[in-house]
């Protein structure tokens, strides 16, 4: 329906990865960081110890500085990157939920504004008003939170939208309130790294550093242990069998579930460490702890991610932004029925028709280019299928998920081959039917076969980037 | 396939959910907002450098107050930013996808520019600013602001032309699906929006400061008089180039759409009108803030009709309107979005005041209407959280059965 744009070296679905883990470790400080402070400023004022005033003001710099701006920066960021690489899915999003978002806006006002007001004015207002400053930071991350998360859980499980096609029955669906809740307890973990950083800042020997320290351990580890308890017992049995299924098949790459339980652990050691002998804790301790933190979050939104595959929006939408499902409710048809009957090229707006292809004498093998054209369409959400997205560096290839490389690992090498493998696809749990004609698929196994070739014209090693 | 049918075509099946008039509203309103934020961040940005460069003792201490104004705006300007990015997308989708799929790279690649430019401006503010020291981390920040400026307004000279769409993808037939190039762009229109408006912006600010700051009881009333004599012989420079940029933008796009007349008189109208309130308020600047940020709103608001304007005849040549976009009332949406708007607004307003008043007094005195408010605000805030879980519980008992 509209131009692919595949990404350049990067493949595009990383561009969207790599923007999102960092937005989520951004915004999810954010919330954490806000309730912490409000912990910690609560105890000034009602103690009556000025000296947790230290802390909260290098905590607000850090915050505003780093978290509240850039992830207010990141959030676009994956609204760019989404929409440059599945312009048809952030649009399902947009047009179903535009007013929840609106309404997350008015959040990302307050938590923006607020930190700006709440940094500017420590030790300037009456406590009192500062403290209310703390509750409104406190409260409007958590609204930003609340709203993002029905936003995000409704492209695993639309649930009853699927029938009705109200928005609110997309927004509070299935997996809403686990992920809702496990996203609280989490933060709570980055929360306690973030405190750690800062706090092992202070200077040793001003007489907070170690309580402050031994909070956050304590606030961290709490955050953990229900969080993993509420994915074990609540979140993942909600999970629909598909994504159950997916989850344990080669499309997450196998290093994905090591790094999130090397996060998890470490996680556990570096809290546990600060709550026990908080005078132990160092501050490279701390960084390496985030960045562990990090690496696990990486981990676990790219799992999110693969478990709905092969759709963009589950029962409704394939990654390759074609609907594949009526939507009675809302007057909706399958756009995959007719444009399996009458052929994708010329009957999608970005979809040359074959005889332009034809006519154009600077192509020698328009069969060729015919079939690049549908291979980009259908697989190049997921997958590499070009040159544009790999990177080399000396004899080694860095690609996402290489149609070469899977072709040539199952043995499938040749146009014939290939055209009988691709008519079949829909045999894996994780991969829809080819959407077009018998022609078309047989021009998709002419590209395919050139591009496997292209790809091993040298002796590269691959690494998949996942 | 013919444009029209392609533009319709693309369409995002569910519809909008509500009247989209309503939308077309919402993004121009709040594109006025974001635009302000946006070129005075730049402004900022630009009289900073200036001011260092320059030395005199005068522009230092004001160069000092730009540098720490200008992250400030940046960060303002995003999150300003994401209200007309949701709106444009739920009237425009075919236009505003297609520009971004056709300029892909760049449109990732924009977000990337606008955290540098905005560390390096924080830089420049906490490390650089006392001495001028790390002066290239400002000058190097500006070009990236202006960057992104540039890939935005790329990126909507793209998407207003839809009759290129399939040849800038598919030129002779073979895609192209690298996103690197900039297929359309127009230096005049640029030139009008982004450094002319970020002087007039500036030059607004500057008003603005120097008769906020004098109510200060520390406040020093000769630097604030010089403040807001430089705002408005700032003013009265560029809003006369303004109008000669308005020209040329009238003779570059305007016979694209027809619209030559529109765009000359409406821009120089404005140029003539800005000029003639700087003019208007030159024997005593300092008493003018309030009203200049009132004229700049409504000057700005002016502009975004023009935009709007030129975007609706564009479409309209292709059949393409707002007023026919298929809609359903999607209540639920109605609901969520009203009563957050209630506890939004009311707290936002009560953190603008306590900024407003924390920064006229030494002490930080925030007055006791105002905390009276901000209990009521916050009280909505947490509120809220009972109508949300409340929404969520009547959903599962009622409408995902």
């Amino acid at each position: 329906m509209y131009p692919i744009w595949e990404g350049l070296f990067v493949h595009s679905a990383m561009y969207v990865a790599i923007i999102a883990t960092f937005h989520v470790l951004a915004s999810h400080l954010t919330v954490a960081g806000a309730w912490f402070n409000l912990y910690i400023e609560r105890r000034a004022v009602r103690e009556n110890r000025p000296e947790l005033y230290e802390y909260l003001k290098r905590s607000a710099l850090g915050l505003m500085v780093f978290s509240y701006v850039f992830g207010a920066m990141s959030g676009v960021g994956i609204w760019q990157s989404t929409t440059a690489a599945n312009p048809r899915g952030i649009s399902t999003l947009i047009h179903n939920f535009v007013f929840y978002w609106g309404s997350e806006w008015y959040m990302f006002l307050i938590d923006v504004i607020g930190i700006i007001a709440y940094y500017y004015t420590i030790g300037r207002v009456s406590k009192e008003t500062h403290l209310r400053l703390a509750w409104i930071l406190a409260l409007g991350g958590s609204g930003t939170l609340s709203l993002i998360v029905g936003i995000l859980s409704f492209k695993l499980t639309p649930g009853a939208w699927l029938e009705n096609g109200l928005s609110l029955a997309g927004f509070y669906n299935p997996t809403f309130w686990p992920q809702w809740l496990m996203r609280f307890a989490f933060m709570f973990v980055i929360t306690g790294g973030w405190s750690l950083i800062i706090a092992t800042g202070i200077p040793r020997g001003y007489f907070e550093r170690e309580k402050i320290i031994r909070y956050a351990g304590g606030i961290g580890l709490i955050g953990l242990v229900i969080g993993v308890c509420l994915w074990l017992f609540w979140y993942e049995p909600t999970l629909p069998i598909h994504a159950r299924t997916v989850m344990v098949s080669p499309a997450v790459v196998p290093l994905t579930y090591p790094v999130i339980i090397t996060g998890i652990v470490a996680a556990a050691l570096g809290l546990g460490l600060s709550l026990l002998a908080p005078q132990l804790q160092r501050r490279w301790i701390a960084l390496i702890l985030m960045a562990l933190i990090q690496a696990a979050i990486f981990g676990a939104e790219r799992v999110r991610e693969v478990i709905r595959k092969p759709d963009i929006i589950s029962g409704y939408m394939s990654s390759n932004q074609l609907l594949f499902n009526d939507l009675p409710a809302r007057g909706i048809a399958s756009e995959e029925a007719n444009l399996k009957r009458d052929g994708m090229m010329g009957n999608l707006p970005f979809m040359p028709s074959p005889g332009r292809l034809s006519t154009n004498t600077k192509i020698a093998n328009p069969q060729l280019e015919i079939g690049r054209t549908l291979v980009t369409q259908q697989c190049s959400a997921c997958h590499n299928v070009s040159l544009q997205t790999e990177i080399r560096v000396v004899n080694r290839r860095f690609v996402l998920r290489s149609l070469a490389d899977l072709l040539v690992a199952r043995q499938r090498t040749t146009a014939a081959e290939i055209d009988v493998y691709i008519k079949a696809i829909q045999g894996f749990p994780y991969m829809h039917e080819m959407v077009g004609t018998d022609a078309e698929r047989a021009a998709m196994a002419i590209y395919l076969e050139h591009f496997i070739t292209q790809t091993y014209d040298n002796q590269a090693t691959t690494i998949s980037q996942r | 396939m013919e444009i029209q049918d392609m533009l319709k075509m693309m369409r995002d099946p569910l519809g909008a959910p509500f009247f989209p008039v309503v939308f077309q509203v919402l993004l121009v309103v709040t594109w006025v907002l974001h635009i302000h934020f946006v070129t005075s961040a730049i402004g900022s940005s630009a009289y900073s450098i200036f001011a260092f460069l320059n030395k005199e003792a005068d522009h230092l201490r004001l160069g000092r107050i730009a540098a720490r104004l200008t992250p400030n705006m940046v960060g303002l300007g995003i999150v300003t930013g994401i209200a007309p990015l949701l709106f444009v997308q739920v009237i425009y989708d075919p236009l505003w996808y297609a520009a971004n799929t056709l300029t892909g790279f760049w449109s990732v690649t924009f977000i990337f520019v606008v955290m540098g430019g905005y560390s390096l401006a924080y830089l420049f503010y906490l490390k650089g600013s006392k001495d001028g020291r790390l002066l290239w981390s400002a000058v190097l920040s500006l070009c990236l602001l202006c960057f992104a400026g540039w890939v935005m307004h790329a990126l909507h000279a793209v998407s207003i032309r839809p009759e290129q769409w399939t040849y800038w993808y598919a030129p002779g037939g073979v895609i192209d699906t690298r996103g690197v190039i900039f297929h359309a762009y127009d230096i005049p229109r640029l030139f009008f929006l982004l450094p002319l408006q970020a002087g007039l912006g500036f030059a607004i600010t500057l008003l603005f400061v120097a008769w906020y700051l004098r109510q200060r009881a520390d406040a020093d009333p000769v630097f604030l008089e010089w403040t807001a004599n430089l705002g408005c012989r700032i003013g009265k420079t560029v809003s006369l180039l303004y109008g000669v940029a308005g020209l040329f933008w009238a003779s570059a796009e305007g016979p694209e759409f027809g619209l030559t007349a529109f765009i000359a008189v409406l821009t120089f109208g404005l140029s003539v009108g800005l000029y003639l309130f700087f003019k208007s308020v030159d024997k005593q600047p300092i008493q003018a803030g309030a009203k200049a940020i009132g004229v700049w709103f409504a000057a700005l608001l002016l502009v975004a009709i023009a935009r709007e304007v030129i975007r609706t005849i564009s479409l309209g040549r292709f059949d393409y309107s707002v007023a026919n976009y298929p809609y359903i009332i999607d209540w639920g949406s109605v609901l969520m979005f009203g009563v957050t708007s209630i506890a939004g607004v009311s707290v936002v307003a009560y953190l603008v005041m306590v900024i407003y008043q924390a920064g006229l007094s030494a002490d930080g005195t925030v007055s006791a209407k105002t905390e009276r408010f901000g209990r009521i605000a916050t009280g909505l805030l947490g509120a809220w959280f009972g109508f949300f879980l409340l929404v969520g519980l009547y959903t599962a008992l009622f409408l995902q059965q």
